[in-house]
């Protein structure tokens, strides 16, 4: 199944989001508590953390662009074979935790 | 134009270029107030300068806004050019013997001799933080000779009104809120310069003229995306300088519109709008027009109550179709 | 300063005010007649570099300054030759390129802004050090406080004068200040502090160039109160308080009589040098006038001009 990536939404006090730095490339896998990206609100960094295990299969947002809060960032796949849907498709959000630096 | 280099940034980070590229170019321009050292300003507007430019140029001060003020009054009076931050507009009121009764009288008072040149900046605005930390005090200041006021509505502007500020021979009280300091906008890589005392349509339209400043920008910006569903077009005027105002381009464009409101966060006795609404009534003769601004009481932090006593984006749309359905020459 | 000069700068004073009150056109003045010695003991501490601050009583501050008596009566009458064009009268006297950064009339109103004016002189390495002179009447402000403690902080080059001649208009100083003395203002920051006799111009000009000594060498600010008596009402606008006995024993203490007299003890003024010194004193202050009573009065336009 292919999740989108996003960070949830509404957050107080922040509506958009630049994104830093990922750590990965699509291929890459990470498991449950790994840090996946670095965005940056208005007031501080956040660092987005899978919650289980998932493969990263598309950067739709990369490092400098921006993105709303709860817009997709990017696509992650249980594996990394399974055909990508067109980048609005995606339906399951993938779960992620975050925190804020 | 297609060429040039543009990035998005955060409406603090504006501020903060403007600030790390005045400060590389002049050793004379320093930063006081409260927690715009390591901490980086209150709004993270002065990151990153402290790293740069040390304790010597970056003071971080005690509580004490009279003395913020007064140092910052007395260094630029002495060849120094200070930014001093208030970080809640609310407290510049401390403030205001140095810089009414001193910085602004300065150069008048002693033929010329001495000037000041300074910039106060002034967070406004209400955001949940109660009736004395939520003040929008910008026409108070408008009103003393000497001052010049100004108040960016986007980082573009956040940044080349700093610009201007700074190289302004003062003083200049720069108000920004609070509400900005979450949005985000464009900034060119080689930006063009924003002059004092010049307003900008920030979106054309041809119904009516909707003249304002700062956050309310950004509600007028939605009162008019709600009544372009009806078939009625907003033009919105960012006055951007509030002293010495650019009355003739909300003028033009009421000359075009035919209506005008003035919107603005703070109290509607003795606010900008009366004096936007009759200097541009004096250029284009009969019009109609309606002013909008706080209910006159103090702002609350009480959510609910905040929202009620503020212009909503459903409020400027309602006062603009009373405003066109009123019979022309109805007043 | 040797106390020739400064018994005829305290003369120059005296004469200036006096000429000055005699003129139909005075309008609103504070005279600092009886508080001499404290301006003239300190500015005998200060140099070409420095930089003086005073309250609205400017006077006595701008003449032991060095400023020229001429151009002074012509800000004081509103003429164009006054340094401030006439716009600013004797409330904002300035000329800063004569060491003297400006009078201010609010109380306690320069104090800050003389702290900043210290901090851009370290920053700029002028040299020079500010030395600001306010009135009792100032030590129950918030901007005292404020600047005792960012001077402090900050080690500034800063000389704070407390030019106590007891009264803020019609209220004593003990009814105004719970402090003991003005000095004692300055301890709890831990600023070098002194309290003088401000009639004893020679006892101002020690202590003050003494702490400024300690300022100049970056040790930080220090703070000199001198316990003065002034002779005339705070204002030409203001009723006198005192009793004639009180005023008698003021005057009693007037420092140039005092230093005069001392100067004749040991043998260094003769008999009739003081009426002579006197007499040039009054020349040089007729002068003055004449040459504000002949400049042009300031120019209606100037309204516009040096606003913005």
């Amino acid at each position: 199944m292919i999740y989108a990536l996003a960070v949830p939404g509404p957050i107080e006090d922040v509506e958009e989001l630049r994104v830093l730095q990922w750590h990965g490339e699509p291929g890459t896998r990470f498991a449950a508590g790994e840090l996946i990206v670095e965005l940056e609100t208005h007031k501080a960094v956040v660092e987005v953390r899978a919650s289980g295990p998932g493969v990263l299969r598309a950067i739709l947002c990369p490092a400098g662009d921006w993105q709303a809060v709860g817009r997709t960032l990017a696509l992650i796949g249980d594996d990394d074979a399974e055909p990508l849907p067109p980048p609005d498709a995606a339906g399951a959000r993938f779960d992620v935790a975050f925190e804020v630096t | 134009m297609s060429t040039e280099r543009v990035a998005k940034v955060f409406f603090a980070e504006a501020i903060a270029r403007a600030l790390g590229e005045a400060m590389a170019r002049d050793p004379r321009v320093v930063i006081l107030g409260q927690d715009v050292g390591r901490f980086g300003g209150a709004y993270r507007e002065f990151a990153g300068l402290h790293a740069r430019f040390g304790d010597e140029r970056v003071r971080d001060m005690p509580v004490a806004e009279a003395s913020m003020v007064g140092v910052g009054v007395g260094a630029a009076a002495a060849g120094l050019r200070p930014l001093v931050s208030i970080t809640y507009m609310d407290f510049v009121m401390l403030g205001l013997d140095p810089l009414v009764n001193y910085g602004a009288k300065l150069r008048y008072k002693t033929g010329g001799q001495l000037t000041a040149p300074v910039v106060v900046k002034c967070t406004a605005g209400a955001k949940g933080q109660g009736v004395a930390h939520s003040q929008s005090l910008e026409s108070w200041l408008a009103g003393v000779a000497g001052l010049k006021v100004v108040a960016p509505s986007t980082p573009a502007d956040a940044y080349g009104l700093m610009v201007a500020a700074l190289a302004d021979g003062g003083p200049v009280v720069y108000v920004d809120h609070k509400r900005l300091f979450p949005t985000a906008g464009e900034l060119a890589d080689a930006p063009a310069p924003v002059p004092i005392g010049r307003a900008i349509v920030r979106r054309p339209g041809r119904d009516v003229t909707i003249a304002t400043h700062s956050y309310m920008c950004r509600v007028a910006d939605a009162a008019a995306d709600r009544l372009a569903a009806d078939g009625i077009s907003c033009e919105i005027v960012d006055l951007r300088t509030l002293w010495p105002l650019d009355v003739a381009t909300v003028a033009a464009s009421v000359a075009r519109t035919g209506a005008l409101v003035t919107l603005e966060e703070g109290q509607l006795a003795c606010g900008i709008g009366s004096e936007v609404a009759f200097r541009v009534r004096e250029e284009v003769g009969r019009m109609r027009v309606v002013r909008l601004g706080a209910a006159r009481a103090p702002v609350s932090g009480n959510p609910r109550l905040e929202a009620a006593t503020l212009p909503r984006p459903d409020d400027v749309a309602a006062a603009v179709r009373r405003l066109l359905d009123a019979k022309a020459d109805e007043r | 300063m040797d106390r020739r000069a400064l018994l005829a700068s305290m003369l120059a004073i005296r004469a200036f005010e006096e000429a000055l009150a005699r003129h139909p056109d005075a309008g609103f003045q504070l005279f600092s007649s009886g508080e001499e010695a404290v301006a003239v003991g300190v500015c005998a501490a200060l140099g070409p570099h420095d930089q003086l601050l005073s309250s609205g009583r400017s006077i006595g501050p701008a003449l032991a300054r060095g400023l020229d008596p001429g151009v002074v009566m012509a800000e004081l009458l509103g003429r164009a030759t006054g340094p401030c064009k006439g716009k600013g009268g004797r409330g904002h006297l300035a000329q800063p390129a004569a060491g003297f950064f400006g009078a201010h009339a609010v109380v306690g109103g320069n104090l800050t802004i003389a702290a900043g004016v210290a901090l851009a002189m370290r920053m700029r390495r002028t040299g020079g050090i500010v030395a600001c002179i306010f009135g009792d009447g100032a030590c129950g402000s918030g901007a005292l406080h404020e600047t005792l403690n960012i001077a402090a902080l900050w080690k500034l080059p800063l000389l704070l004068v407390c030019d106590d001649n007891g009264w803020s208009i019609s209220t004593p100083r003990e009814a105004a200040l719970a402090a003991r003395s003005p000095a004692d203002l300055a301890a709890p920051f831990g600023i070098r502090a002194a309290s003088v006799d401000g009639m004893d111009v020679i006892a101002v000009r020690d202590a003050a160039t003494a702490l400024a000594a300690h300022v100049r060498g970056g040790a930080g600010p220090a703070f000199l109160a001198c316990d003065a008596e002034r002779f005339s009402t705070h204002s030409t606008a203001t009723r006198e308080t005192r009793s004639r006995e009180a005023m008698e024993a003021a005057r009693a203490r007037c420092p140039i009589r005092r230093l005069a007299q001392s100067m004749r003890d040991e043998g260094e003024l003769r008999e009739d040098a003081l009426a002579t010194l006197e007499r040039d004193a009054a020349d040089a202050a007729a002068s003055a006038l004449r040459f504000a009573e002949r400049s042009p009065p300031t120019d209606i336009d100037e309204i516009r001009r040096d606003v913005d």
